[in-house]
């Protein structure tokens, strides 16, 4: 099993008035080669929770294994920087990692920080740049003079270039136009089908999580509230509203189209296939 | 980084922290020209007692002020050392190797010592009583005199507390950074001395310019808000001497009259 947590807890400023407590007893198993989406509402735990996926921060108390590293709470850590280099974390508003006078020399930082020649890192970041987009005419350009979006995506070349396992994401699109979020969830979806990555994915956008993960993972309190198929989330719409999640616009349609008398079928369908069965049924009644 | 207490506020309901920061931030100087008349020990007596009772009043805790010495430390025992160096007068009390050390290195080090701790009890006293931003309320008054010859004292006032306001932001963006740079393998710990130079650079760098990029959005929102400096203002919070403030003051003056009588006595 890639990532389990068994009864991580993480407390902040123990021992102080400001003693915090971010998760509680987390016990969780992520699937290897899957797109997983973390939702929850802002505090409650999500963003303590992935960076212990690569030991940014550790466990308080319980156990937390990621690939081949047993992370135990209290025991000497070693090792900590080569499990950095396979799984990549990429933070909320990336782009303030810049520093680097071009950006070919920013994306290629990560990969040589791991031990690469020169030469093999500069290889790689050409590689991460192709992957987001970002052709030869950006490597010799300043990361600071360009715009939001490609600096956005320079960032993501960055941790790409380190040629991760697992790819963890904080809410990648925030601040992106819509095109520029597309685009950027087109990415990770073909890192996770393509070049079989485990993607994790930070987010509060229902529309994404539906139309491109696999599994979502709600956390609410420190503790993960549910965690299931895309697919069996969003079957009972209740339960969702219930955690305070919205669901998205396709099977809001869907459930008002069954409230209206509509025979629409279980399962995911998208928005062309439902348009097809509406206007099958509309015609039949006439 | 938060084992920072030098300078820090601490919120506690007292009438110390009430009182007005003008009459407190002028009783402080007064006091600390006192520390410096030559009173000997007497006079330094009376000075502790005098602040270990506002210390007292102000319910704030004797370990709080030693933790906020610690720092003074490694400076006192480099007092010490040079002082034993270069003082060659009174009596040789013992030697070591070839040196001999006199008494006056030891009470002339006594009495800079003294006075650093009295120093740090005095200031400690006006900025763990006083919010940051009753204390420029209070500069920017102080400061008014010197308008007439041209002492921008409002925009003074205005540097320091933005200045303040913007620590703790900038302390959390230090901590984003580092944790983005770790991600991407930056070792701070350990390394060669190439790489923690590379480290520092990738820390130093998006620092910058976040800073910079914060500075100027706050520039324009302060302009669209119709904020100009040079403007007559009004005050949302109006500063006011009170009875107390008075005593506070007129204590502060008895204790420097004290002071330079005993030092002319002496």
């Amino acid at each position: 099993m890639a990532i389990k947590f068994e009864k991580v807890s993480h407390v902040y400023s123990d021992g102080t008035p400001y003693r915090y407590v971010a998760l509680a007893d987390v016990d969780l198993e992520l699937t290897e080669g899957k797109m997983t989406a973390i939702i929850g509402q802002t505090g409650s735990g999500k963003s303590t929770l992935v960076q212990h996926l690569n030991a940014l921060l550790l466990p308080t108390s319980g156990k937390l294994t990621v690939l081949d590293k047993v992370i135990e709470a209290g025991k000497e850590q070693k090792g900590l920087k080569a499990l950095r280099g396979q799984v990549g974390l990429v933070f909320q508003f990336p782009e303030y990692q810049l520093f680097e006078e071009t950006v070919l020399k920013d994306v290629a930082f990560g990969p040589k920080n791991f031990g690469l020649k020169e030469e093999e890192a500069n290889e790689k970041a050409r590689q991460a740049m192709a992957m987001v987009g970002l052709g030869k005419e950006y490597e010799e350009r300043s990361p600071l003079e360009m715009s939001g979006g490609q600096k956005r995506r320079t960032a993501i070349a960055g941790i790409l270039a380190m040629d991760p396992k697992v790819l963890v994401l904080d809410e990648p699109t925030a601040g992106l136009d819509p095109a520029g979020t597309k685009s950027m969830m087109e990415l990770f979806r073909k890192l996770n089908k393509e070049y079989g990555k485990t993607v994790l994915i930070v987010t509060h956008d229902m529309e994404q999580v539906f139309a491109y993960c696999d599994e979502v993972v709600v956390v609410e309190n420190g503790k993960i509230r549910v965690h299931t198929t895309v697919e069996d989330f969003f079957r009972d719409s209740t339960e969702c509203r219930k955690m305070g999640v919205l669901p998205p616009a396709l099977i809001t349609l869907k459930e008002m189209l069954r409230d209206k008398g509509f025979k629409v079928p279980e399962g995911n369908l998208n928005i062309k296939e439902l348009a097809k069965i509406i206007a099958g049924q509309v015609k039949k009644h006439g | 980084m938060g084992n920072f207490t030098l300078g820090r506020y601490i919120p506690m309901d007292s009438p110390i922290h009430k009182m007005d920061p003008r009459a407190k931030i002028c009783a402080m100087l007064l006091v600390l020209i006192a520390v410096f008349m030559p009173a000997g020990w007497l006079g330094y007596g009376i000075i502790f007692a005098v602040v270990a009772g506002v210390i007292l009043c102000a319910k704030l805790s004797f370990r709080y002020i030693l933790k906020s010495m610690k720092p003074m430390m490694f400076m006192m025992l480099f007092l010490l050392v040079i002082n034993c160096l270069v003082m060659k007068t009174g009596t040789p009390l013992f030697t070591i190797g070839s040196f001999v050390i006199y008494s006056d290195a030891i009470t002339q080090t006594l009495y800079i010592v003294v006075r650093l701790l009295l120093m740090i009890m005095i200031t400690t006293c006006l900025t763990a009583t006083t919010k940051p931003l009753e204390m420029t309320l209070g500069i920017e008054d102080l400061l008014k005199p010197f308008e007439k010859i041209h002492v921008p004292s409002h925009e003074i006032a205005m540097l320091i507390s933005i200045a303040l306001r913007f620590i703790p932001d900038l302390i959390d963006e230090t901590t984003r950074i580092m944790k983005a740079q770790e991600s991407r393998g930056v070792d701070l710990k350990e390394g060669k001395f190439t790489e923690k130079i590379m480290a520092i650079l990738s820390l130093v760098v998006p620092l910058f310019v976040s800073a910079f990029q914060r500075a100027e959005d706050l520039a324009n929102a302060m302009e669209a808000r119709g904020y100009a400096p040079g403007e007559k203002r009004t005050r949302y919070k109006v500063l006011k001497m009170h009875k107390r403030d008075w005593i506070l003051l007129c204590g502060a003056f008895a204790l420097l009259a004290a002071m330079i009588v005993l030092a002319y006595f002496r």
